[in-house]
Formats: structure tokens, C-alpha cells, sequence
């Protein structure tokens, strides 16, 4: 049996920015192991700035050098890192100011204690050895913890910075979908029944969205595992980030019968795209008991078909009228 | 002690005729729909309106929240998918959907809208979806969330004089024992100054006391244009007034141990035109107390956070819209006649909207 336990989705997108003609510099500057500043309305700002904060005017895509040394304005002492912030020890979040420049920013301080690092603390910037061109590539030491680092400027200027975003989400599966899920581990389809519309919708939502009633276990039955494509539509995968199609194959929309709402996003892979058509009549084949899983069930849409059924094979039936599934296409 | 101004509402004005809210949940085990479901049921129930008879429907929350795409298009069935509703969603605490609301109703042809907030943190860890919200190149990458902005927050507020880790506690001792007498408070409890004091940091100068709790929740109300609120209820809050100002997402453009955004919005919505009796601010840490009170006046003020703030229960996305509830229900049942109610969105209180609610028929 497949454990049930909470649902652990992962999210990430690796963000590309362009950096553009003052964060270029700045970013390139830190690759290079220099903090870099511009100045606009009498006052010298790292990292620099666009525009004139008090007046919206353009600021100068000119640079200067700021640094290495900094002052601690102000700072907190980060007791539990998170996995996001650049030490996995504790350490310190500060306002900075740069030697040299009129407004601070804020970044990371590795003081080792939190009795090392308080308003008028001297720091100085460290920089990494695996440097790309981000703000990660410089940290802050307290000044007597700093060493000389020699670095070798790069090539050509930092035109993109990347961060990966990454979002773990975890939660239990809501008590309807976990009988639902239960429901394919054992081979069949669990609907919910609307006690206002008498609707059958599989799987339910745990509520009637068109009444706005709450439902039950009570409201629950099993319904058949053979029925008619209402729609479907070819997909020929793209190759984004995280894709792993590569072949073109058939998503459909699938109305059991006895129900009042299509089944969505049955995958179809071995039924000629020829042949396939609305209105066809397709009988689920399940997988053996032993490979069943519900792994990739969510708590929302997903029905995680292709875990637990095999394949969709055709009836042989008559059609249906394509005329009578106009209002079953999702 | 109640007491009033000479307002004297007309059909242009717009109150809030009713208002729900869940309790907030550490974990609330089913869908962010029937959180909405049970609020829309409640003020329908309430007002014994119709579903279709409210004409515009905005609601307010965060798909990265739950981590759930277009989460705010599903949450629509929470009010009833069919017939399809006039509908606007802000990506933005409900307190703002409201403000798009009354925005909405000024024009004057329709008369009534439902404003929602909901959102369930549960599911995900806000330590890392808020740094999301930072500037992209120069904060996100070291994951600056908000506790740790919370934490700068502090000190500077230390660093000018303006408290101590006292001050901060004793926010803390005051909330959790309010939240005592409300029912849907996640946090409460009677504790001594002394024995927060004792507990370890987390982001110094604050404790993890000093954070707010992580919830699930939604929060719902109906507003109507004059004429119609007084059909719908005898007990109408009139919305006085809505400001939002914004600072700087720069923090170091910024003097964090102020907030001149609060202290504009509440100037042009007139806080102190009239009596306040009674203000619910949107503290989510505790040191934003004393930022708040000095930005709105209300240093010295013997009625802030009744409820016990967001310290007590935070349901990202409905805790701003909340305070407005706050405030309105104990208008509504004759506790306050006029009040004043505080939402921020953003880190170290860069966004901020103050409300003036108020009594009358």
C-alpha cells in the first residue's frame, strides 16, 4: 500500500535577469571582487541606483569604488538560518554602509557571535570562491576576521544573473481526497453526489461549487471506470524547465457514466490519433494492485490517473453523439 | 465610552452591512475554498441576501501561499461558481480588495460587493516564499525574509531610543491576553513580562514570541452603497475613509524606526477628526506596535488591539481585512461608535492603509 502520508511538492523556477546598465556593473564589480557605487542628487549610493530617489531623475550610469570596509548602522542575529540564507550557521543580517558611500544596504555579516556584531561595528567585505555575478558572491567579516583575498577580474561583464527559486510545500491530503485516494489503491473511482443537484462530480471537491454546500463521506459512492472522450486535444511538449514529455501524445476529458462532470487530463498514449475521437466509448484498464500509487495526487485537480490505471482501451461500443457532450468538454 | 461625530451618512456613502471570519488555524485540513464557503454563508445567511443579488465580488490572496497556480480563480467557488460572478482579485491583503471595493461602489451603478480575504500558510514555510517579494537582485538571493527584516526593524527602533526588548514584551503580554477573549484566536495566554524576557532570541532583538503565529483563515464582508446598506441592516458601519501610502522597497532608503507612510494615511483619512474608540492595527511583530501607535497618534491610546492582533492569530491575506472586521463588529454591536483600523503588506511596513469606520443610521 502506498503511504498516504503528507503530499511534498516542490516548486522552482530558475529565474534569468538581465542586469542592465547600473546592476550589470555593480554585479560585475562583485565578480571581481570590488563594491561599486554611483552617485546622484549629492549622494553616493551601493549597490547603486536608477534614479534620483528624491526627484525620479535619471541617475549617472558612472561607477566608483566603495568599500571594503562598512559600518554596522544596524543589525540582527539570524539564531536558526534558513536554507535560502547564505550561512547555515547563525549569523547576521546588518544595515551597512559602505566607506565612502551615504546610503546603507543590507547583507549578510558572519560575525561567528552575536556579542561581535552590534551598531558601530567595523566590517569588511569577503568575497567567495565560486563567484557568478549575483549579490551572493560578497559577504561581510568583522575587520579583524578579514583576509586579503586576491581576485582575478573576469572577462566579460555580468549580463545575467540567475536565482533559482525553490518552494517546498507539504500538507496532508484533505480527508476527501485521501478517500478518493484510497478508493484507486483498491481499484475504483469514489464520486461525490450533490444532496441539492442530485450532480455526481468524481473526484469531488469535498463541496458543491455550484450550491455552495459542504460535502460529506456521506455523499460519497463509487462510480463506474468506463465512459465517452467528451474533448481532448494533442500536446506536443515544449521543452521548458522540468519538462519531461518529449513525444506529442493525447490529453482528453473523459465522462463516466452515471456521472455530471467529465474526469480531466486523462493522458492517452497508445489509441492512434486518427482514430480518436469525441464521442468514443473507453473502458479504464487498472494496473495490477501491486503498482498502484497515488504519489502524484494533489489536493486540488489532479487525479493522478496514469499512477493507477494502465491505459483507456476502446469498447468497441457505438459512439455517443458528440452533439450530447457539448456540455461535458471540462 | 461611545460617542459620536455629526456624520450624518448620505446614499453615497458605503458601510459594511455584515462580517465573517473563520478561526485562524495552524492547520486547516481542507481547501482554502471552504474557508470562503463558510464566510459567504455566513454573511448571506446573516443579511438573507442571495447570492446573486451582491453584483461585484474582489477578493484578496496568494497563490505561492499554498503553492497552488491560479489558486485565486478556484477560490471563486467558494462563492459560487455558477452564475458567473462580476469579479476582481488583488494579490493583496483582503483590507485592500476592500479598498477596491468602496473604490468600485463610488461609481454609483452598482450597490453591493462581497470583499474576501483568504489564504492558508500552513502548507508552505513564509520564511521563503516572502523573500520572493524583495527586490530580486540585490535581496531575494540572500533569502532576507521577514522576521530577519523584522529583527532590523527592532534594533533600529532600539538603536533611536524609541523602546526597549521590554516594550516589546510587554506588545506580546497585552495581545496573547486579550486573544484570551476571542474565540477565534490561534495564540493566548496570560503571561508575565519577565517570563517572556527569558526566552531566547530568534532574530535579536525579537523572541519567536514576538513573530506572529503561521495560520490558516479567510475573512469576508458585504458592503453597501447608503440606501441599500440601511435595507440590508439597522446596524450600518460607514466606511469613513480608506488611505494607502507606500514606502521605498530600498530598505536602507528608508528610517525603519518610523513609518511616515502610516502617519500620511492616517492624516488624510482624518483619524483624529473624530473620537477614537477604538483602533485594531496590524501588528504582526510586536515592535510594530509602537511604530504604529506613534504614526497614528495613539501613543497612550486604552483600546488598541482588543482582539489581540495578528500576534494572536495571522491568516496571511485575511489579517489586515480582520482588523477592519474588528473594529466594525464592535460598532456593530454597540461596543465603539468610531474606530480605526491599520493594514501593511510588504517587509518592515513598507505598504500601509488606515481605515476609519464608523456608526450611525
Amino acid at each position: 500500500m502506498t503511504d498516504l502520508s503528507d503530499l511534498i511538492h516542490t516548486i522552482e523556477y530558475p529565474y534569468t535577469r538581465s542586469t542592465g546598465p547600473y546592476l550589470g556593473p555593480f554585479l560585475t564589480g562583485l565578480r571581481d571582487g570590488k563594491l561599486l557605487a554611483n552617485t546622484v542628487g549629492g549622494r553616493t549610493y551601493c549597490p547603486p541606483i536608477e534614479y534620483n530617489p528624491e526627484s525620479g531623475e535619471d541617475a549617472p550610469a558612472t561607477f566608483t569604488e566603495v568599500g571594503p570596509g562598512a559600518m554596522v548602522l544596524g543589525c540582527t542575529w539570524v539564531t536558526d538560518p534558513s536554507s535560502k540564507h547564505p550561512f547555515s550557521h547563525p549569523f547576521a543580517f546588518a544595515m551597512l554602509l559602505a566607506d565612502g558611500a551615504d546610503v546603507p544596504f543590507v547583507h549578510a555579516v558572519d560575525a561567528g557571535s552575536p556579542d561581535a556584531i552590534s551598531a558601530g561595528t567595523r566590517v569588511v567585505a569577503q568575497y567567495r570562491d565560486d563567484r557568478r555575478g549575483a549579490i551572493t558572491d560578497v559577504y561581510f567579516v568583522p575587520e579583524a576576521a578579514a583576509v586579503d583575498q586576491s581576485i582575478e577580474p573576469g572577462d566579460e561583464p555580468v549580463l545575467i544573473t540567475e536565482h533559482l527559486i525553490s518552494l517546498v510545500v507539504r500538507e496532508p491530503l484533505f480527508p476527501h481526497r485521501r478517500r478518493y485516494a484510497e478508493g484507486l489503491l483498491s481499484g475504483r473511482l469514489l464520486g461525490q453526489r450533490s444532496p441539492v443537484s442530485g450532480k455526481v462530480v468524481v473526484p469531488g471537491r469535498g463541496y458543491d461549487n455550484l450550491n455552495r454546500v459542504p460535502l460529506t463521506e456521506a455523499d460519497e459512492l463509487f462510480v463506474s471506470d468506463r465512459g465517452t472522450v467528451s474533448s481532448y486535444t494533442v500536446l506536443t511538449p515544449v521543452q521548458y524547465y522540468g519538462q519531461k514529455e518529449t513525444e506529442p501524445y493525447i490529453r482528453c476529458s473523459i465522462l463516466l457514466d452515471g456521472t455530471d462532470s467529465p474526469i480531466i487530463g486523462v493522458d492517452v498514449r497508445d489509441i492512434a490519433l486518427e482514430s480518436f475521437r469525441v464521442g468514443m466509448r473507453l473502458q479504464a484498464v487498472w494496473r495490477a494492485p501491486a503498482e498502484r500509487k497515488v504519489d502524484g495526487l494533489d489536493n486540488r485537480f489532479g487525479g493522478s490517473w496514469e499512477d493507477v490505471i494502465e491505459r483507456w482501451e476502446p469498447t468497441g461500443e457505438a459512439d455517443i453523439d458528440p452533439d450530447s457532450l457539448k456540455d461535458y468538454t471540462w | 465610552m461611545v460617542t459620536g461625530s455629526d456624520f450624518v451618512p448620505t446614499d453615497d456613502d458605503i458601510a459594511i452591512v455584515a462580517v465573517s471570519q473563520t478561526p485562524a488555524y495552524r492547520l486547516w485540513n481542507d481547501s482554502e475554498q471552504m474557508l470562503i464557503m463558510r464566510c459567504v454563508n455566513d454573511l448571506l445567511g446573516s443579511t438573507g441576501m442571495d447570492r446573486n443579488d451582491v453584483q461585484f465580488t474582489i477578493a484578496g490572496s496568494c497563490d505561492y501561499l499554498s503553492g497552488a497556480p491560479f489558486a485565486f480563480v478556484s477560490n471563486i467557488d467558494g462563492v459560487g461558481a455558477w452564475p458567473p460572478v462580476y469579479e476582481s482579485h488583488v494579490e493583496m491583503d483582503g483590507a485592500w480588495a476592500l479598498n477596491e471595493a468602496w473604490h468600485r461602489l463610488m461609481l454609483g451603478d452598482i450597490q453591493t460587493a462581497f470583499v474576501i480575504g483568504s489564504g492558508k500558510s500552513s502548507p508552505g514555510t513564509p520564511r521563503h516564499v516572502f523573500p520572493l517579494q524583495t527586490d530580486p537582485y540585490t535581496a531575494a538571493p540572500l533569502g532576507l525574509d521577514y522576521p530577519s527584516i523584522a529583527g532590523l526593524q527592532a534594533n533600529a527602533l532600539i538603536n533611536a531610543g524609541k523602546a526597549t526588548e521590554r516594550d516589546f514584551a510587554e506588545v506580546v503580554a497585552r495581545s496573547r491576553r486579550a486573544a484570551m477573549s476571542n474565540p477565534n484566536a490561534q495564540v493566548s495566554g496570560d503571561h508575565s513580562v519577565d517570563e517572556l524576557l527569558a526566552k531566547p532570541h530568534y532574530s535579536s532583538p525579537l523572541r519567536l514570541h514576538d513573530l506572529p503565529p503561521i495560520s490558516d483563515g479567510a475573512a469576508a464582508m458585504i458592503i453597501a452603497r447608503g440606501k441599500r446598506a440601511l435595507e440590508l441592516t439597522d446596524r450600518p458601519v460607514w466606511i469613513r475613509g480608506i488611505d494607502h501610502r507606500i514606502e521605498s522597497h530600498h530598505l536602507g532608503l528608508r528610517d525603519l524606526s518610523s513609518s511616515p507612510s502610516t502617519k500620511l494615511a492616517g492624516e488624510k483619512v482624518g483619524v483624529h477628526d473624530g473620537p477614537v474608540d477604538v483602533a485594531e492595527l496590524m501588528v504582526n511583530f510586536s515592535h510594530e506596535e509602537i511604530i504604529l501607535r506613534e504614526a497614528l497618534g495613539l501613543q497612550d491610546h486604552p483600546n488598541v488591539n482588543p482582539s489581540g492582533g495578528p500576534l494572536s492569530g495571522h491568516p496571511i491575506m485575511a489579517t489586515g481585512l480582520v482588523r477592519i472586521i474588528e473594529v466594525a463588529r464592535r460598532i456593530i454591536e454597540g461596543e465603539a461608535h468610531r474606530g480605526v483600523a491599520h493594514a501593511s503588506s510588504g517587509p518592515a511596513l513598507q505598504q500601509n492603509l488606515v481605515c476609519v469606520l464608523e456608526g450611525g443610521n
